[in-house]
């Protein structure tokens, strides 16, 4: 038997094929044992199926159930109206922690930049001074004195003569009133 | 079920910016307060303006270590804010005025403007405790000095 012929027994067992077809079915399996036996366990399969399919009852009626869908439909509670307070403090939670985290991110920025930076500057220009004379007439010397914490320009006429001790004498130049 | 205050992502933003806020001004704020004084350094035991007072005792014994003078009076003293990348100017007397500008480091550029003219700048780093001196020679064996120190409240 091939496996068209098993499908056609199969068919005929089932009461779907066409009277010519089901008589040549029959034939075949009067005259062929071995489809005699494939009918037979097809037979067996299906009436133990049929016999053995659950049953599962519902308490309520088909009705029931329908009218309870139509109710649920048209009851007013079904139609919400979106609340604004509502979406408004769902935007702000969805939106709360990727700017917290984008705040923070910043100020870790700020803060390593700082800490990165300052030292370069404290290092390479703590100490660099830029003097700069903006009179011709006058002159400059200028010193620190680390003992004393202190950084001192001395201011000299230029056609005077300057002490070494950075306090010359006499002068008619002066800032006092 | 207890209501909060304030809900769990507002607690975490506010103190995300808080943090933001304090680091921001960690980075920009350099407002300074300095002190300007002029003072007339002489051998003289007393000031011939009676207004001029001698200065603390403190400053005379700093000032007698670097110049050779044994009198210190000072003849004003003004104190003013200098802000974050701004300059402000301290009017010591008719004749000599100081312009003070604040900049990145922090450092401070100090003009020494006399009658007028600008005299001299210096561009420096200044720190609590150190003081910027301007000096120069005045009549009878005398000096004018112009100390600037930044106050310990910003």
């Amino acid at each position: 038997m091939n496996w068209e012929q098993q499908l056609k027994l199969q068919a005929w067992i089932d009461g779907e094929l066409s009277e010519s077809d089901a008589r040549r079915v029959a034939a075949m399996v009067e005259s062929n044992a071995t489809a005699r036996a494939l009918a037979e366990e097809l037979r067996m399969a299906r009436a133990f199926i049929s016999a053995n399919e659950p049953v599962v009852a519902v308490p309520e009626s088909r009705d029931f159930y329908w009218s309870q869908i139509r109710r649920r439909i048209e009851s007013p509670e079904t139609v919400r109206e979106p609340v604004a307070g509502l979406s408004w403090s769902l935007v702000w939670r969805r939106l709360a922690t990727p700017l917290s985290g984008l705040a923070l991110v910043a100020f870790l920025a700020v803060i390593s930049f700082n800490s990165f930076r300052s030292p370069v500057i404290d290092d390479g220009s703590r100490f660099m001074v830029e003097v700069e004379n903006l009179s011709e007439d006058v002159g400059s010397i200028s010193y620190r004195s680390q003992s004393e914490n202190m950084f001192v320009v001395y201011l000299y006429k230029k056609d005077q003569d300057v002490d070494s001790e950075t306090s010359a004498g006499s002068s008619d130049d002066t800032f006092f009133q | 079920m207890r209501q909060r205050l304030f809900s769990r992502p507002i607690v975490r933003v506010s103190v995300a910016l808080l943090l933001l806020a304090g680091s921001t001004v960690q980075t920009f704020a350099a407002n300074l307060k300095l002190e300007a004084k002029l003072i007339w350094g002489t051998d003289d035991a007393k000031s011939p303006n009676p207004e001029h007072k001698e200065v603390d005792a403190a400053t005379k014994e700093k000032l007698r270590k670097v110049f050779k003078w044994k009198n210190y009076y000072v003849v004003n003293r003004i104190t003013k804010p200098v802000p974050s990348r701004a300059s402000n100017k301290f009017e010591l007397s008719k004749e000599c005025t100081i312009e003070i500008k604040e900049l990145e480091g922090p450092r401070v550029e100090v003009k020494l403007i006399g009658k007028g003219k600008e005299v001299h700048k210096t561009t420096l780093n200044i720190e609590k405790g150190q003081s910027v001196v301007y000096s120069g020679d005045d009549t009878n064996q005398s000096a004018w000095f112009v100390i600037i120190t930044e106050l310990a409240d910003k």
